[in-house]
């Protein structure tokens, strides 16, 4: 049977490599030789963020961090759309 | 705790291990890819394979762990709900920002074999060419 301290260590052993990805996605958004590249690579580690905060709910067994990543997504949808409509229209409209 | 609970478990730890490598490779493709439009491929794992799959391990995880009290429907609940958002945001917000990138042309399309969206945006220029529609842009002599 699998209780709460098996799920914790398995995912102490998890956190590592989401730190390490975060790190590398942290590179590319500070030396994209574009917006677009800083963008993207935002994007992509703030979705990956989203993911992290949900296991880290379960690992502190807060479940307050869940809106936190709902939010989280949600406002990254909306820096993709804002920042694309500048690079097309060169105007943020309304 | 029943068979079915570890079973959940297992599963959404498996899930959530896939998500973490997934999400390692996404990183390091994002820093080896050479060019925009190629590190939009490295953006789509990291979202999908890295984003969707660790939350939906991480709502059977919640549905199948009693310790986490009362708020564990909530938490399982919540991870559903962003992995649904993630899956319908993530590809939409990518495909604006590829768009609004080669509407704006700052970034070349350097490996190109052949660019039809670049055709059709040069289209309007002239079209007369086109030999489907003649009635209604027919003012031009």
């Amino acid at each position: 049977m699998i209780g709460i301290n098996e799920i914790q260590l398995f995912i102490l052993a998890i956190l590592p490599i989401y730190v390490v990805a975060f790190v590398l996605y942290t590179i590319r958004a500070l030396r994209g030789p574009s917006v677009s590249d800083m963008v993207l690579a935002i994007d992509a580690m703030s979705y990956d963020l989203a993911a992290f905060l949900v296991i880290l709910a379960i690992y502190f067994k807060q479940p307050i961090l869940i809106p936190v990543a709902i939010a989280l997504a949600l406002w990254i949808y909306s820096l993709d759309i804002y920042v694309s409509k500048y690079l097309e229209g060169k105007e943020l409209g309304e | 705790m029943t068979v079915l609970d570890t079973v959940l478990i297992i599963i959404g730890e498996i899930m959530i291990g896939i998500g973490a490598i997934s999400d390692l490779i996404a990183a390091i493709g994002m820093n080896r890819f050479p060019n925009f439009y190629l590190r939009l491929h490295a953006a789509t794992i990291g979202t999908i394979w890295g984003a969707f799959l660790p939350l939906i391990g991480a709502a059977f995880v919640a549905t199948g762990c009693e310790c986490l009290g009362d708020y564990r429907w909530f938490m399982a609940g919540g991870a559903l709900i962003t992995a649904f958002i993630v899956l319908i945001l993530g590809p939409a917000g990518s495909h604006a920002l590829a768009r609004g990138t080669h509407r704006a042309g700052i970034v070349p399309v350097e490996p190109k074999v052949v660019d039809h969206l670049e055709e059709d945006e040069s289209l309007p220029a002239s079209p007369e060419t086109e030999e489907g529609k003649n009635e209604e842009e027919g003012e031009s002599p």
